[in-house]
């Protein structure tokens, strides 16, 4: 580990001021002794140069699935003062609102006899991997329609029901979008993509509840032992990173106009009040809608196989909730007492939201926002909830997903994508993809383990333990 | 000759240590060849494998310095390969101060054939680097996946 980290608690640990120059703000991220092993000098780095940025307000975090990404390190966390703070695509990420949402169905392991078939139906249904096009044929207009209404647009097409929506962050549609702000180019990559999983770590998984921490909780959330669940992980598509690449390149203008001193080029940024600020951030909203939208026509996708299938209604396969992990959103904090709205980034870190949050719905108001925490391949994923302590401790944020240990080119040298599966199905976890080498590349050995993970999280208190899920069938992108 | 061509695209990179995405590094004679071999090895790892084909496009652009100017190459290469279901194999690059022009050659994407890539979803500006070391000059890039 860097020189000069301090422990500060068992899980708690800070990065001091002076770690690279210009540091506004003190970096502290949350971390066992198991995970600091793993932990990367460039991740540190990185939390510490976002502590540079104009307007970081506390400060620089991250999450125990911190690890080196660009930018932003993943599962960091920012807070900017909206007055002389700075927003930034390097807080966000190329995938703009990637996030994950978890379906309940009334059935359980026992009656998924053709679990095969299953996964095959769905394989068909959603348009999976590089290059693969969608069955919607959206015009121009609709993709407006979408671009402001997200997910609110998909149920009004027919994908869903209106209760989805109040079991969805933001209820599916972030408020401030501007399809204006949203370039021709863009709009040209998102009209094909609409409805489709894409490719690299997004997948679609069926699950089953293995282990229930909090009855009462899992309860509110319509679970029962042994059901079976549908997890969807997938983002904004070619719109949001074209959106990305575009506001990226007008950022780093205005950093040089606005004089503001980066140590990375990734972190890119303006005044939030600015033009170029309030452009990306028009334009992020919008891209965060397409994928709301986006996770909303899947699920639909998801629902008509299963309905079919096995006879269920539509109606029985319940939403339990939706979240963002690549994000940055205007939202009322108290900082040192006082009530204040903040601009807080969340690049592969999920929002938190402790007990009667005003964005929740009726059923999880007494227990705090749900937060799904997707596991790797073969891996359990976890649902857990927001608490108080997230609020005053990490702006009502915490982890996104176990994280990556090993690179890509290490992990296709260890295991091959064959014997990925083959080792998966020995296990009873049937894996389904375009081709091999997107399994070798996603294998659960790659990635920190999810349940040390979520440990943490729940050991610093900064969401606790619903349940624990365990994968059946993967279909990756 | 086929063959060769092939064989020397897929040579002209080295994937380096990264533990979330795609980091490389490109070394070549000159800038104009170093930003042609970037484009070669961007299209292998989007689609595992790419060969000669006879569709033409042209790019021209202008930036503030050549870093920006190889990341706004490599975005619009990646934007024209999405948007068409084009699969580039090559790039003649000319280059003078901050201004490029170039003509890409390539196939049509084939489900069949160029299944075995990854998503490419965003070239960084973190680490991005273009260096001179001996002859050669050296590129350095993440690629987002």
């Amino acid at each position: 580990m860097l020189p000069g980290i301090k422990r500060l608690a068992p899980f708690e640990w800070e990065v001091p001021i002076g770690t690279v120059p210009g540091m506004r703000v003190p970096g502290r991220f949350f971390l066992s002794d198991e995970l600091a092993k793993t932990l990367e000098d460039g991740a540190v780095q990185q939390l510490a140069n976002v502590a540079t940025m104009p307007g970081i307000i506390k400060n620089s975090l991250a999450m125990p699935d911190i690890h080196w990404g660009y930018g932003f390190p993943i599962g960091g966390v920012a807070a900017f003062s909206i007055e002389d703070g700075v927003i930034s695509p390097g807080g966000v990420g190329f995938d703009i609102n990637c996030g994950v949402r978890i379906l309940t169905t009334p059935l359980q392991e026992k009656d998924l006899k053709k679990k095969r078939e299953l996964i095959e139906r769905l394989f068909n249904a959603v348009p999976t991997g590089v290059g693969a096009k969608s069955t919607l044929r959206l015009s121009y207009k609709e993709l407006e329609s979408m671009l402001t209404g997200g997910a609110r647009w998909a149920v009004r097409q027919g994908f869903g029901m209106e209760s989805d929506l109040l079991h969805c962050e933001e209820q599916g549609a972030m408020g401030g979008a501007d399809p204006g702000a949203v370039s021709a180019k863009a709009r040209q990559r998102g009209m094909p993509q609409s409805g489709t999983l894409g490719a690299g770590n997004h997948f679609l998984e069926i699950q089953a509840v293995r282990e229930i921490f909090h009855e009462k909780a899992a309860g509110s959330c319509g679970l029962f032992p042994g059901q079976i669940c549908i997890m969807i992980h997938c983002g904004s598509r070619g719109l949001g990173h074209q959106v990305c690449t575009e506001h990226l390149r007008v950022l780093e203008g205005a950093t040089k106009k606005y004089g503001i001193i980066l140590p990375d080029r990734q972190l890119a940024c303006a005044p939030i009040l600015s033009p170029e600020g309030k452009a990306y951030f028009g334009a992020m909203a919008a891209s965060a809608n397409y994928a709301w939208a986006n996770r909303q026509v899947i699920m639909h996708m998801v629902r008509q196989v299963f309905s079919e299938m096995f006879d269920i209604p539509y109606e029985e396969m319940t939403l339990v909730y939706d979240v963002a992990h690549n994000v940055a959103k205007m939202e009322e904090h108290i900082v040192d007492g006082r009530r204040m709205k903040v601009c807080v980034h969340r690049k592969g870190a999920t929002r938190a939201f402790g007990p009667g949050a005003p964005d929740l719905p009726r059923e999880y108001v007494s227990l705090g926002q749900p937060v799904i925490i997707p596991g790797s391949m073969g891996t359990s994923s976890f649902l857990l909830h927001g608490t108080q302590e997230a609020m005053v401790r990490t702006f009502g944020s915490t982890c996104h997903g176990s994280g990556r240990i090993m690179s890509r080119t290490k992990a296709k040298k260890a295991l091959s994508g064959q014997e990925v599966k083959e080792s998966l199905a020995a296990e009873g976890i049937i894996v389904r993809a375009p081709h091999d080498g997107a399994i070798a590349d996603e294998a659960p050995g790659v990635y920190k383990p999810s349940d040390e993970v979520v440990r943490v999280v729940d050991s610093a208190g900064i969401s606790r333990l619903i349940a624990r899920f365990v994968p059946l069938g993967v279909i990756k992108g | 000759m086929r063959l060769r061509k092939n064989l020397i695209a897929l040579m002209s990179f080295e994937e380096l240590e990264h533990t979330a995405d795609i980091r490389i590094r490109v070394e070549a004679a000159t800038l104009e060849e170093l930003f042609s071999e970037a484009a070669q090895a961007l299209m292998t790892i989007m689609y595992g494998s790419i060969s000669p084909g006879n569709i033409r496009r042209h790019v021209e652009m202008d930036a503030d310095d050549i870093i920006s100017l190889i990341q706004e190459f490599l975005s619009e290469i990646l934007f024209i390969s999405e948007v068409e279901d084009l699969v580039f194999s090559g790039a003649e690059v000319r280059i003078a101060g901050n201004n490029l022009i170039a003509d890409l050659t390539g196939e049509p994407f084939s489900k069949m054939k160029h299944l075995g890539g990854r998503e490419v979803k965003g070239i960084s500006y973190s680490d991005l680097s273009i260096g001179r070391e001996r002859d050669s000059y050296i590129l350095e890039v993440i690629f987002d996946v």
